[in-house]
């Protein structure tokens, strides 16, 4: 039997014929005929594309997607750090005592600072999309760089698509950049201080990315913590770069200088004085490198020196962030005091806790292939300065490991974490900083494989790993960690009875302690007494009946400490205030009328 | 001298399963195997080879898959109750493999001993392939080709499944024949309408041995769904094929499918419902709900139970480590002649070709699957029992360390001494027992939870071996039976690793 239905499509230059001509003389079913000019036309479709659009539209629907998805599903604001974040911005503008001031000393500004104009907006604040409009546009704007990195490390568009690809389906990614948190911010400044810093090593005379370098370093530093590292080694990699291009310059000058100096402490002859004076001359680099190097450090630094000067002249102590009763460190603290805090002072866990981290974040059948792109990139590539990108890309992994091994970060994550431990997920967060390297490394590893077979594998472990992610089997960490983990939100039953009651009046509540959710116990921000609200906030603890109409007292909260637990105060909060709702851990007062 | 030499280590191999097979005299029905056979080491001494040979007992017997009550009460905990039936969790398929090995025992006495040699058998036809793959695929050296059958035969955990009624062996057969079939397919297409029936056959045929097998043999699929493309250049012209008999073979697939689900309906009610799919009878009866079947909570109980749950990505660092490291199960601690395997592959890193990375990607998935798996540890056993397929594709990539290393008397020597260890450690759970606990019962209960436990029953001469028990019992003790398979298994090895080389050649 012959089957032979065959469709024909001519053209001038291709010509495609798609058919059945099955049990022919071969036995084949013949799928596919192209000629070579349509696998010309695929190749020159494939560069024709104008890509850099494509990543910015795609990266703009997708973020509108899937912030529409986590709205819809009421998932903007499940961690507790999320209205955090809008409480800061929020009480910026409207607050007992709105101002800059607000902004505190422990997070770093920048992130609440761009999230102002969208919380004046009641709406936006309360649904958390304030924070969804700043993560969104730094997702954008992260996907549209990172593709442009990719680039200037591949010099390849296909495999540059590959990582934004990689980056923009990450679900931890999706569900982040739908959410108030500062993770995405961070990756955006991340990734462009990075790429102008690559651009700028590659030639060093365009100084004009080593400022945008600087000046997105800057805007790092004032984001996250994660930022001061990124600078540092930026700084050092400016250092090794000169030094490096010195050596391969001038190497045998630099080792007559040496030994002159080392062993002839008096120069012993004047051909040696000039030869020393020759070599001045040779070691030019020197001074270029104090330049450059000055030139990036004085914008990126800026922002560590301006964040200190302002704990200072605001809390008094520079290093508020660091030791102040609300610091991570003092956290962390309680977490040793506990027997929980597993990676301190210890390296290997350490690293096995980021590994691990950064690998379910980013998926791990993904991360294994990146990793393996990683190392093909470092013993392979022929590049000078590939280990100084590659020291670049490490930042956020070293960074992490450091502070879980000093104590000042913890990560819980249910693979490693001992089991009798209260909780077994939180922090994981810190693991998707990893993502942007990975999917460089992910798509540099598609381009080397020079084999079809191999780059249609990749793409099938890809699909994979999607498909892990769609039948549960890999959890959306992040995600996860917003529901069951030590970084959900609590959701007291307190918030719906005060939603219900609460009609006016200042309400005084202990906010550092998280008591209940301002949002959603529909509170005006400018009717909240908490610890940022000078002098309210000190007379309220010494004379309740002042200011507030309502107090809310948590278990042990400051509020609770100051005021319930102090024998006459607690009898002037019966004499003026009626308790008006009860719970195990929440008590709610109202004034007598 | 090739074939003598062949059919001396297959003999001597024949014997060594002879040797360890697990048994008595007899046909023990369900209240004597309670009693008396249920206490390790002893033929019944877990519950997979309890549950697969009361299915085949009921198949026999009662014509039947469900269970009777006795029956249920020999396999539990690992029983499903619906509509008042009771079925083990096991999936049906090894226990019809063993049904003429059983019929044959009958005639002389031993149908217990005669079922249990149906892993035997096909562990020795794994070697076999072994073989044929090393040889073929790989080209090793036949001396080489016969060192990893032979590992995987006698220096792997593998080996204590081997004496008993577990799929282990089964599966691993039909991914080893699977592979050798699609590779065929590939090269050659003399015989593709019957190789491509016999590929898809195994597929199906796996997954009635064990679910998982759908999972775990789908790399080899992909293998087959590669093969059957070919893109054909001819000057300007580029054709893409597809060879059909692979569309016409799976009707074999589908209809085995169809016949399973038919079962399923036919037994569970429905066609996607599994064994292990039913409400358990062991939290049935601890909650006193068996009564209750018709009970809202009742169908609440059932409606919680969810195998895909059973997965998870979380568990993969802990089940990786328990896979590999652990002292309770770890594979390189029972049989440290692996880590030579993962050398091997890394020699051959450089030229992985479709073949090896499908062979890779069988036991990275495997790897991944179980370590994955809510039970790393394989309930009571003996080392990574989950890890036996790959074992023997690693046994291969042993094969390609040796060829790699070349004429080496260190390696040599290395390889040896990796080998007894290994051998020892599987000798050692073969002759007594599998019932190992996991370190965590062993450390609440203060029991040993790894082979030292198995030395302990050496030393105590207690063992299952239905030889040594018929017939060696009363002339030797059990340490001098171990001592003489254990240097017969070593003066093989020797044999082939130090002179297959040179007795091959002439």
């Amino acid at each position: 039997m012959i089957i032979d239905v065959d469709l024909e499509e001519n053209t001038d230059k291709k010509k495609i014929k798609f058919g059945i001509s099955g049990f022919k003389d071969s036995r084949d079913i013949r799928l596919l005929t192209y000629n070579a000019s349509f696998e010309d036309f695929l190749k020159n479709w494939l560069l024709k594309t104008p890509w850099k659009k494509f990543v910015l539209f795609s990266s703009i629907i997708i973020s509108i997607l899937s912030t529409s998805y986590f709205f819809f599903n009421n998932q903007i604001i499940l961690y507790g750090d999320a209205e955090s974040h809008l409480n800061i911005a929020k009480r910026v503008v409207h607050s007992l005592t709105p101002g800059l001031a607000q902004l505190g000393g422990i997070w770093l500004p920048l992130p609440h600072l761009v999230m102002v104009p969208f919380v004046s907006v009641d709406f936006l604040w309360r649904s958390g999309l304030a924070g969804s409009i700043v993560s969104g546009t730094s997702f954008v704007v992260s996907s549209y760089f990172l593709y442009r990195l990719a680039y200037l490390i591949t010099k390849n568009k296909i495999a540059s698509i590959v990582s934004f690809i990689v980056f923009a389906l990450n679900p931890n990614i999706l569900y982040m950049q739908s959410t108030p948190m500062t993770e995405l911010p961070l990756i955006a400044l991340f990734i462009l201080s990075t790429y102008f810093f690559f651009k700028f090593l590659r030639n060093d005379r365009d100084l004009l990315s080593l400022i945008f370098a600087g000046a997105f370093g800057l805007a790092a530093t004032l984001t996250r913590y994660d930022g001061w590292f990124l600078v540092c080694f930026e700084g050092i990699a400016i250092i090794l770069y000169y030094i490096d291009k010195g050596w391969r310059a001038n190497g045998q000058y630099i080792l007559i200088y040496l030994k002159e100096k080392v062993f002839n402490l008096t120069y012993s002859s004047s051909s040696s004085v000039k030869t020393i004076n020759k070599i001045k001359g040779k070691i030019e680099w020197v001074r270029i490198l104090e330049g450059k190097f000055f030139l990036f450090a004085t914008i990126a630094f800026a922002g560590i020196l301006l964040w200190m000067l302002w704990d200072f002249l605001i809390l008094g102590d520079p290093f508020y962030f660091s030791n102040s009763q609300f610091s991570a460190r003092t956290q962390q603290q309680n977490w040793f005091a506990r027997g929980e805090l597993p990676a301190y002072k210890n390296i290997f866990l350490s690293f096995l806790y980021y590994f691990i981290t950064s690998a379910s974040n980013s998926g791990f059948i993904v991360f294994s292939v990146s990793a393996v792109g990683f190392f093909v990139y470092l013993f392979k590539e022929h590049k000078k300065e590939k280990f100084l990108f590659s020291l670049i890309l490490l930042v956020p992994f070293i960074f992490y490991v450091i502070t879980l091994y000093i104590g000042q970060s913890v990560i819980f994550i249910p693979q490693i974490t001992p089991k009798s431990f209260e909780w077994t997920l939180f922090n994981v967060r810190y693991g998707m900083m990893m993502i942007p390297s990975v999917s460089i490394f992910l798509g540099y590893i598609f381009l080397k494989a020079n084999k079809p077979t191999v780059k249609s594998f990749i793409i099938f472990l890809f699909v994979i790993q999607c498909l892990l992610y769609v039948i549960g089997y890999s959890k959306v960490l992040t995600l996860s960690d917003g529901i069951e983990g030590l970084s959900a939100a609590k959701r007291p039953d307190a918030e719906l009875w005060m939603a219900k009651n609460y009609d006016y009046g200042l309400v005084l509540l202990d906010d550092y302690a998280r008591t209940l959710s301002i949002i959603r116990s529909n509170l005006p921000m400018e009717n909240i007494i908490y610890v940022g609200n000078k002098p309210y906030w000190d007379v309220s603890l010494k004379e309740p009946e002042k200011y507030a109409t309502w107090i809310i007292l948590q278990k042990d909260d400051a509020v609770w400490k100051a005021i319930y637990d102090d024998p006459v105060l607690r009898g002037r909060l019966f004499k003026y205030f009626k308790k008006a709702y009860t719970s195990p851990d929440i008590l709610i007062f109202r004034r007598i009328t | 001298m090739k074939k003598l030499f062949t059919i001396i280590i297959f003999l001597f191999s024949i014997l060594l399963y002879l040797a360890t097979i697990k048994g008595i005299t007899g046909n023990p029905d369900g209240e004597y195997i309670k009693k008396y056979l249920k206490k390790p080491p002893a033929p019944f001494e877990l519950s997979p080879e309890r549950g697969r040979y009361a299915i085949l007992i009921s198949l026999v017997e009662n014509k039947s898959i469900s269970l009777s009550k006795e029956l249920a009460d020999v396999v539990y905990p690992d029983v499903g109750i619906y509509q008042g039936k009771y079925y083990a969790y096991f999936t049906p398929g090894v226990s019809i493999l063993a049904l003429p090995f059983y019929h044959l025992g009958k005639i002389f006495g031993l149908p217990l001993v005669f079922s249990f040699s149906t892993s035997a058998i096909f562990s020795v036809l794994n070697m076999a392939l072994i073989i044929l793959i090393s040889r073929k695929i790989f080209r090793h050296p036949f001396w080489i080709s016969l060192f990893s059958a032979f590992t995987f035969a006698f220096a792997s955990t593998a080996w204590s499944y081997a004496i008993t009624l577990y799929q282990h062996q089964i599966t691993t057969f039909f991914i080893l024949s699977t592979f050798y079939l699609i590779w065929y397919y590939r090269r050659s297409k003399k015989y593709s309408l019957i190789t491509s029936f016999f590929i898809w056959f195994n597929y199906a045929a796996a997954i009635i041995i064990d679910y998982p097998n759908a999972v775990l043999m789908l790399p080899l699929m992909i293998y087959f769904f590669i093969s059957s493309f070919k893109i054909i250049k001819k000057r300007n012209t580029s054709i893409i094929s597809l060879r059909p008999l692979i569309l016409a073979s799976s009707i074999v697939f589908f209809l085995m499918t169809f016949l399973h689900g038919y079962y399923n309906y036919v037994n569970f009610g429905d066609w996607k419902r599994l064994s292990g799919d039913l409400a358990g009878y062991k939290p049935l009866s601890e909650q006193n709900l068996l009564k209750k079947e018709d009970s809202g909570e009742f169908e609440e109980f059932k409606e919680e139970k969810q195998v895909a749950g059973y997965f998870k990505e979380d568990n993969l660092t802990n089940g990786l480590f328990t896979l590999l490291f652990s002292m309770d199960r770890g594979l390189f601690i029972y049989s440290p002649i692996y880590i030579l395997g993962f050398i091997g592959i890394f020699t051959q890193l450089k030229s992985i070709d479709l073949t090896i990375g499908i062979l890779l990607s069988i036991i990275s998935l495997n790897f991944l699957f179980y370590a994955s798996f809510i039970d790393p540890w394989g309930g009571w056993a003996f080392g990574p029992r989950y890890l036996i397929p790959s074992m023997a594709v690693l046994s291969i990539f042993i094969g390609r360390f040796l060829a790699r290393a070349g004429n080496n008397i260190i390696t040599f020597l290395f390889t040896f001494i990796l080998f007894s260890y290994s051998s020892a450690i599987s000798l050692l759970g073969a002759i007594t027992t599998n019932a190992i606990p996991l370190k965590i019962e062993g450390d609440l209960f203060h029991w040993k939870y790894n082979f030292l436990l198995n030395l302990e029953f050496l030393y105590k001469n207690q063992t299952s071996s239905y030889v040594f028990n018929t017939y060696f019992r009363s002339h030797m003790s059990l340490v001098n039976y171990y001592l003489i398979l254990f240097i017969l298994i070593l003066t093989l090895s020797y044999f082939i690793l130090f002179l297959g080389e040179r007795v091959l050649k002439k």
